[in-house]
């Protein structure tokens, strides 16, 4: 079979990233005040990438031989990813400038890890799904340890890299198992046999392997060790990348594969997925209460979302798939404003993280603490903001596949994550701080913040402007 | 027994062997050498299924590649003329726990599972064939593993460079 | 012979590469072990790949390899830039790597 020329402009928003990167790249070895232009022109490649993929959200097709779907549910997430990619490139200039450690790589990098997860959400194939993964996964461990004479980012880098390449052997031994039984690695052809190979227990086997990779990379529960360290330790505007695009990808292969591809209400498969949707949402709200800082905090409250959409997949129904979709939209605004403002606030020396630090905040900064409170409102889940319609929509999910008490663990836990939300609103605004934040020139970066807060309020009040375009993505 | 069962056998025991080296041995230069060893006996078991061209492929990147890298990496993470290359604690416990949950959960399934016995017609020489699904059907994930090599170049030069004024 | 030695052999293996990663705490030896986790996974793909008699599977190896190579020049990096920041690589020794 030929590969086209209209294969390569179907794929517009992959293409015209990958091919960013590399312009990129040649600029960057240039001579001469190349960070500016590298720094410009991956923010121009994210932007043509939305653009293209806004364009195709309509159309849906399979290229490549039908390795990889583009338009509709992968146009759909590669402006997600695109999005938190061009949120990221921002953040990080006056971070690593702070820093004294800015280079062009650093975007280079970000740009060919968007694509990785472009790849995740069209695969077709789980040789696409695999590589995807991979291309992801190796530019955000680089990422991670980026700035190299800190030994936290050192550290964390090495914990990532181990355990990511752990998760990989699992997706690995998953995939194999997979092939093996459905002969197979296309996912249309499996999820045409899927009805007799549910009863394989080599293949329920392999699906499982799959669960526990997938659930390393969202950052579940038992699988979510390595997610407060690497939080931590990663620079605050990767953490941002890291807990928005990456963790969209991960949840965008997940449900191509578990709601997409496999129909597994009723089957094991589910009960696996909702008890690990259950350990999350406990674990992650519980240990979020207990923590000071800030990154820390917003990494259990990650694993507590995570344990959220897993709830949707749980529930393995087409409801469940447009929660998540909508869900991730909500969580990747509502993160990324929230990880903005840390990494605007924190001081080089990685100071300026904790609650205490905020104490007083809103009378010396009344917007940005203004656009903090709505941000955490929007992860509290409270009405009328975008994180609150995200819940709703995957509960509903649940209760509908007759998930009643995984829904009921999901109000509760939520009700505790209010608490731990709502301080640090509490400390901002009723908590006399001397704690001074250093003077800092609302740049470029504080105008994508304020951006950032319109659209959470705007999709909690408009919540059908995503959710009727979700409904219209083909299956497989 | 035929000699292909024996063959079998002997490259399995090498395999195990050597993997068990590698986990076990306390001594790290032991354990990148076991690991030498685990690689060809993995290698030997390709030839024995067919698998021509991924045989070599093993000796190439993972013999040639990766192993120089790990024996680099052991050379510049200890003192070599220190006598102290040991390395590091074994945690038994939780090892045994998850391991023996999985093996248990895969031997059941394995045990129970009805195998073919015999194996399909041997394919003719693999490489021709994988080298024209590779321009042909699977040009995607090729080109798409050449993105992979390219940042995972530019990443290991950026991280492993050494600081200029430090 | 049927395939279910080959697929015996390589669960053991993959076990082996478990034990190691969880047991010890030496960067490079649980790297190593994870490469011994890539193989077992390898050899299972070979052996599927043969007895389903589809070259499918022996695709996947060629790019499992490809991806590992890359990894293991991440990872090495990684870990090195660690070693010369903080001069050890034994897990317990890092502070936030308590898992």
């Amino acid at each position: 079979m030929e590969i086209t020329i209209s294969d390569l402009w179907q794929s517009a928003p992959m293409v015209s990233l990958t091919l960013t990167g590399l312009v990129a790249l040649l600029v960057e070895s240039m001579k001469g005040g190349r960070t500016t232009a590298v720094y410009g022109l991956s923010l121009a490649g994210c932007a043509l990438a939305f653009v293209f993929s806004l364009w195709s959200l309509g159309s849906e097709v399979i290229v490549f031989n039908g390795m990889i779907l583009q338009g509709g549910y992968a146009s759909y997430f590669s402006m997600v990813f695109t999005s938190s990619a061009f949120f990221t490139i921002v953040l990080s200039r006056p971070y690593m400038q702070r820093l004294h450690r800015e280079q062009g790589v650093l975007y280079i990098l970000i740009l060919f890890a968007t694509v990785g997860m472009m790849l995740m959400a069209s695969a077709m194939d789980l040789i696409i799904l695999f590589l995807g993964i991979e291309l992801m996964s190796v530019c955000l461990y680089v990422l991670t340890g980026f700035v190299r004479t800190k030994v936290t980012s050192n550290e964390s880098a090495v914990k990532y890299f181990l355990l990511g390449a752990f998760a990989t052997g699992f997706l690995l031994y998953g995939i194999a198992l997979v092939y093996g039984t459905a002969g197979t690695t296309n996912l249309k052809l499996i999820s045409q046999s899927f009805a007799q190979l549910s009863g394989n227990s080599l293949f329920l086997m392999g699906a499982g392997l799959l669960v526990i990779a997938f659930s390393f990379k969202v950052a579940a529960v038992p699988f979510h060790m390595w997610a407060p360290d690497v939080y931590e330790g990663a620079p605050t505007p990767v953490t941002a990348f890291m807990s928005t695009g990456a963790k969209a990808a991960a949840f965008a292969a997940f449900v191509t594969v578990f709601i997409r591809t496999f129909a597994i209400t009723g089957t094991p498969i589910s009960e696996v997925v909702a008890f690990i949707a259950a350990a999350s949402m406990i674990l992650g709200n519980v240990t979020a209460i207990a923590q000071s800082n800030l990154k820390r905090m917003l990494a259990y409250s990650s694993i507590a979302h995570a344990g959220y959409m897993l709830s949707g997949i749980a529930a393995g129904s087409a409801e469940g798939e447009t929660g998540i979709l909508f869900y991730l939209a909500a969580y990747t605004l509502m993160n990324m404003g929230a990880f903005g403002i840390i990494s605007w606030v924190e001081q080089q020396d990685d100071t300026k993280l904790t609650f205490d630090d905020y104490a007083g905040f809103s009378a010396q900064r009344p917007v940005v603490a203004a656009m903090l409170s709505v941000f955490m409102f929007s992860l509290a889940g409270i009405p009328p903001f975008a994180g609150f319609f995200g819940k709703y929509y995957v509960f509903l999910a649940a209760v509908k596949a007759d998930l009643v008490w995984l829904a009921v663990i999901g109000v509760l836990t939520s009700v505790i994550s209010v608490y731990y939300y709502l301080r640090l609103v509490m400390v901002m605004y009723f908590r006399d701080g001397n704690a001074t934040i250093e003077e800092r020139v609302p740049g470029f970066a504080f105008a994508v913040i304020g951006v950032i807060a319109a659209l959470v309020i705007l999709l909690g009040l408009y919540p059908s402007l995503v959710v009727d375009i979700s409904k219209t993505f083909f299956k497989l | 027994m035929d000699l292909f069962t024996i063959v079998f056998y002997f490259l399995a025991i090498i395999t195990l062997g050597a993997g068990a080296v590698v986990v076990f041995s306390r001594n790290i230069i032991h354990a990148a050498f076991a690991l030498l060893f685990a690689f060809f006996g993995v290698a030997g078991l390709y030839v024995l299924l067919m698998a021509d061209f991924i045989a070599i492929t093993q000796l190439m990147i993972y013999v040639g590649g990766i192993l120089v890298l790990v024996l680099f990496g052991v050379m510049l993470t200890s003192q070599v003329l220190d006598v102290q290359m040991k390395s590091g604690t074994i945690q038994t416990f939780p090892a045994v726990l998850v391991v023996s949950a999985l093996a248990g959960t895969l031997v059941g399934i394995f045990w129970s599972t009805p195998w073919k016995t015999t194996a399909a017609a041997p394919m003719e020489v693999t490489a021709a064939k994988i080298g024209e699904m590779l321009l042909t059907s699977y040009l995607l994930p090729f080109e798409i593993a050449s993105v992979v090599l390219l940042a995972a170049l530019i990443g290991a030069a950026l991280i492993a460079r050494r600081e200029k004024n430090a | 012979m049927g395939i279910q030695l080959y697929l015996y052999l390589s669960a053991i293996l993959f076990m082996i590469g478990v034990v190691g990663v969880i047991a010890r705490r030496n960067a490079i030896i649980v790297f190593m072990s994870i490469e011994l986790m890539l193989n077992s996974v390898n050899l299972t793909l070979v052996a599927f790949s043969a007895f389903l008699g589809d070259v499918t599977g022996q695709m996947l190896v060629f790019f499992v390899m490809t991806v590992a190579a890359a990894e293991a020049a991440i990872g090495l990096a990684i870990i090195i830039s660690l070693f010369r920041n903080k001069q050890t690589v034994n897990l317990d020794e890092i502070n936030i790597l308590k898992w």
